[in-house]
């Protein structure tokens, strides 16, 4: 008997017209590491919330079929009988902690079914995940990654044979979210705790899972080992779903879709020797910076400092110098704390500087309130939530618009809403929207502000990989829309799509400012700011070819070699004849 | 720089921020925090109704000046206390203005001072009780003597909100900001610009009304397979979770002290009598 049976489900959320799940069916075996791969609304959460018994009693739709869960019918269960079994770490899990003290969310679970020992319980979740020493902090005083850490402990309080984890790259910088699968495949490993992940990031599940399975349109397409899944590289790509880039990058050259091809970084840098890539000798390449073009931002010798709850200040940057000029297509990278949201707010007139003068187009933001810079800077935040002011997407693309007076402004909103197409929605609330038309929705409200700097806070955080492809598109677009674009993102591919300049910060100064060859051709860089690249750069980097920055140039890059050696081939066949 | 610029460094959300969680979590050293909350509780009562059964000058006046010395040792927050003063200034001179206007004279004036003083005794045990106590502890207390776990959990909850609360709160603020127009002209006694801040700080609020409805989803979810709403019906947790609460010789000598206290203020007030 497997630890978790699905035995044809179909369930339908009240209200809904159709099902989130229809006859699904699926076995998964103690031990296992799976991952969860589909589109947003695929039914992948629906299917995890089966698990933990909050379908059907606490969602109450129609269901139809039978789970049997550590032994336990789900339908017959309470969710309580099954909290000890299934632990689950939400795609939003900053809402899953409820209580102040780190030690106190810890140990919640086992207080509340009555365990004597439930500090001890809680202690020893703490520690597995890495949190040991943390206790008496405030969760309030935790970084992003710990909290995601201090949620795990949560759900793994009371050591539940099977946790659930939704969506943990979305959240988090690369860093932080392989610390995280690293304390994942540990509880696998060590203490058998059965691992379900939904999951899109394949590189990861490449390098952890042991099967995965897919899902579409409320069904389950298939489960199968993570080798014979991934390597399926069409039905993957039709589903929105990218295979690992040195896997596409196998099967353009070869063509063959089948198990042999590389899924990883060791089985590639093998895979790729028989293909007997040139060699190119990469030269570390000095930062040249770009001083043509008018001065937008002027950042002078800036310190910044927030007051923390104990009333101690906390630097969080150190003598920034920075200009910033007319057709600066910016990237600014650097791990979660590293200062970058703030020298962002610094160059709206938010914040102002605890040191030094941040002069934007010649005016010092010192004593000018932010809304006399608005006509000049967009920030578009992280959560695009936090911009919906209004009770409708056209309401909040005209509110800048209409503050100001501007005549026939009712044309610029139009071109917008069509620009981003936004269209069929603009009479909806941003609140409720889908994670990838917030993101537009947020775009298309800096735009309609006409400014000559926008400043974008991870722009491609919380989406999917279709969704963010989808984005990038739009964020290629701006740079027609304003001078000058900063984006501060994790997600190199784009960086290295994108950017014109690229600043590196670390621990709240900036460490390198140049382009993309500089940055990538550094390695200790990379190290030390803790940048991961995408896999086919790391895969040309280990091969020791040109430096690959998407899958198309390596394929290129690999194909011109080959035929160099064949023509190579042909020159020694020659000499060989005379 | 003028006025406005420098009263917004001074008021700003994160200050409030700051000032709001030290209030709740902050000074938990203090001997009056290291007591049973049973103990400030039976205190705060005594403090409350006790005021009310006396009209000596000697014993209320004295009560107050405890409370003071209290205070101090307690290390109430700045902004509960400037609030305080506030209001007991402002209803003050209220209730003066509107005496004299009709007439009164020192002998109506007094009572009411009186009347303040007692308010004013009432607030400041308030103060003390509730602001030494961490939230935790106080859920815990009111468990403890008998208020259902729903409620208790609730005041817990509550404070652990907070601070996520106010940081979106600062955020849509500082949307609108970003986005709109200040005023050009501050105005007669800065009234346009007085009037802009208003206006954004009420609009201010119904946007996170509607992000809090939606994170609060999964909270729920979380509760519930977390075994919260479970526990509410387990006498066992309720034993579990407040087994550390003990009376300990503090607790007696704080009593003791407070009564031989109030004793010696009447026998001053008879003896001067």
């Amino acid at each position: 008997m497997s630890l978790i049976e699905i035995n044809h489900v179909t369930f339908q959320y009240p209200g809904a017209t159709v099902p989130s799940l229809s006859d699904v069916s699926l076995n998964i075996e103690k031990g296992d590491f799976i991952a969860i791969m589909g589109g947003n609304g695929s039914g992948k959460t629906t299917l995890c919330k089966l698990l933990n018994g909050l379908i059907p009693h606490y969602y109450v739709g129609d269901i139809e079929g039978e789970v049997i869960v550590d032994k336990m019918k789900t339908l017959e269960s309470k969710v309580t009988d099954l909290s000890g079994s299934v632990g689950y770490v939400y795609q939003d899990f900053e809402n899953q902690l409820v209580r102040a003290k780190v030690i106190e969310d810890a140990s919640y679970s086992p207080l509340n079914f009555g365990y004597p020992d439930y500090l001890e319980r809680g202690k020893k979740a703490l520690e597995k995940v890495g949190l040991k020493g943390k206790d008496d902090e405030y969760i309030w005083e935790l970084s992003g990654g710990q909290k995601h850490l201090l949620a795990l402990a949560g759900a793994i309080s009371l050591e539940p044979g099977i946790l659930i984890v939704d969506e943990p790259v979305a959240q988090l910088d690369p860093q932080h979210a392989k610390a995280l699968y690293d304390v994942l495949k540990w509880l696998n490993e060590k203490e058998q705790t059965t691992i379900i992940v939904i999951e899109h990031h394949t590189e990861f599940i490449s390098e952890y899972c042991k099967n995965v399975v897919l899902m579409a349109d409320s069904k389950l397409i298939w489960k199968k080992s993570v080798r014979e899944g991934l390597t399926r590289i069409n039905e993957l790509r039709e589903r929105q779903i990218y295979p690992p880039q040195i896997t596409q990058a196998a099967y353009a050259l070869t063509e063959k879709e089948d198990r042999t091809l590389p899924i990883n970084l060791s089985e590639a840098t093998e895979y790729f020797k028989s293909f007997n890539l040139t060699e190119c000798f990469q030269p570390y390449l000095t930062p040249v910076p770009n001083h043509t073009g008018e001065k937008i931002v002027d950042i002078q010798q800036v310190d910044f400092s927030y007051k923390m709850i104990s009333r101690q200040k906390k630097k969080i940057l150190k003598d920034v110098s920075l200009t910033i000029h007319k057709g600066d297509r910016i990237a600014l990278v650097g791990n979660n704390g590293a200062g970058k949201s703030t020298l962002m707010r610094l160059m709206t007139g938010i914040e102002k500087p605890e040191f030094g003068d941040v002069l934007l187009k010649n005016i010092n933001t010192k004593g000018v309130a932010p809304e006399s810079f608005a006509d000049m800077v967009t920030y578009i935040y992280q959560n695009p939530e936090e911009m919906f002011i209004e009770d409708s997407i056209q309401a909040d693309i005209e509110y800048f618009l209409k503050a100001r007076k501007v005549k026939d402004y009712s044309e610029t909103v139009e071109k917008i809403i069509d620009l981003f197409q936004l269209r069929e929605i603009k009479d909806r609330d941003g609140r409720l929207l889908s994670g990838g038309q917030q993101r537009r929705a947020s775009l298309a409200i800096g735009v309609a502000m006409q400014p000559s700097l926008i400043l974008l806070d991870e722009p491609t955080a919380n989406l999917d990989i279709g969704t963010r492809k989808h984005i990038a598109q739009f964020i290629q677009s701006l740079k027609n829309e304003a001078e000058a674009v900063i984006i501060a993102t994790h997600d190199m591919q784009l960086v290295s799509e994108w950017a014109n300049r690229i600043i590196v910060m670390k621990d709240g100064q900036i460490i390198h400012d140049g382009d993309r060859a500089s940055v990538f051709s550094n390695k200790a860089l990379l190290n030390s700011a803790g940048l991961t690249p995408p896999q086919i750069m790391e895969l040309s980097q280990l091969l020791g070819t040109k430096l690959a920055y998407s899958i198309e140039e390596f394929v290129a890059y690999a194909q011109e070699s080959k035929e160099e050696v064949t023509f190579d081939g042909y020159y020694k066949e020659a000499a060989r004849v005379y | 720089m003028d006025i406005t610029k420098k009263l917004q460094g001074f008021i700003s959300v994160e200050q409030l921020k700051i000032e709001v969680l030290n209030a709740a979590y902050g000074n938990t050293d203090t001997t009056i925090a290291k007591l049973d909350s049973r103990t400030i509780f039976m205190w705060y009562v005594f403090y409350a109704i006790f005021p009310w059964l006396t009209h000596s000058w000697i014993v209320l006046t004295g009560m107050f000046l405890m409370l003071v010395a209290m205070i101090y040792l307690a290390r109430v927050s700045y902004l509960l206390l400037f609030l305080f003063v506030f209001g007991l200034v402002g209803q003050g001179s209220m209730v003066l203005g509107v005496s004299l206007f009709f007439g009164g004279n020192l002998t109506t004036i007094l009572p009411l001072l009186m009347f303040e003083l007692k308010l004013a005794i009432i607030s400041l045990a308030g103060l003390i009780a509730f602001s030494t106590m961490e939230p935790e502890k106080l859920s815990d207390g009111l468990l403890k003597i008998g208020v259902p776990a729903q409620v208790s959990f609730s005041i817990s909850y509550g404070y652990r909100m907070l601070p996520t609360l106010i940081e979106e709160y600062h955020h849509v603020f500082m949307s609108f900001r970003l986005r709109g127009k200040a005023p050009d002209q501050h105005g007669l006694l800065y009234w346009r610009t007085v009037l802009y801040f208003m206006t954004l700080i009420v609009k201010s609020f119904y946007p996170l009304m509607l992000s809090s409805a939606k994170r609060a989803r999964t909270t729920v979810e979380s509760l519930e397979s977390r075994g919260s709403l479970y526990s509410f019906k387990n006498p066992a947790v309720k034993k579990v979770k407040l087994g550390y609460m003990k009376f300990t010789y503090k607790d007696g000598l704080f009593g003791l002290f407070n009564l031989l206290y109030v004793i010696m203020l009447f026998m001053l007030a008879v003896a001067l009598h």
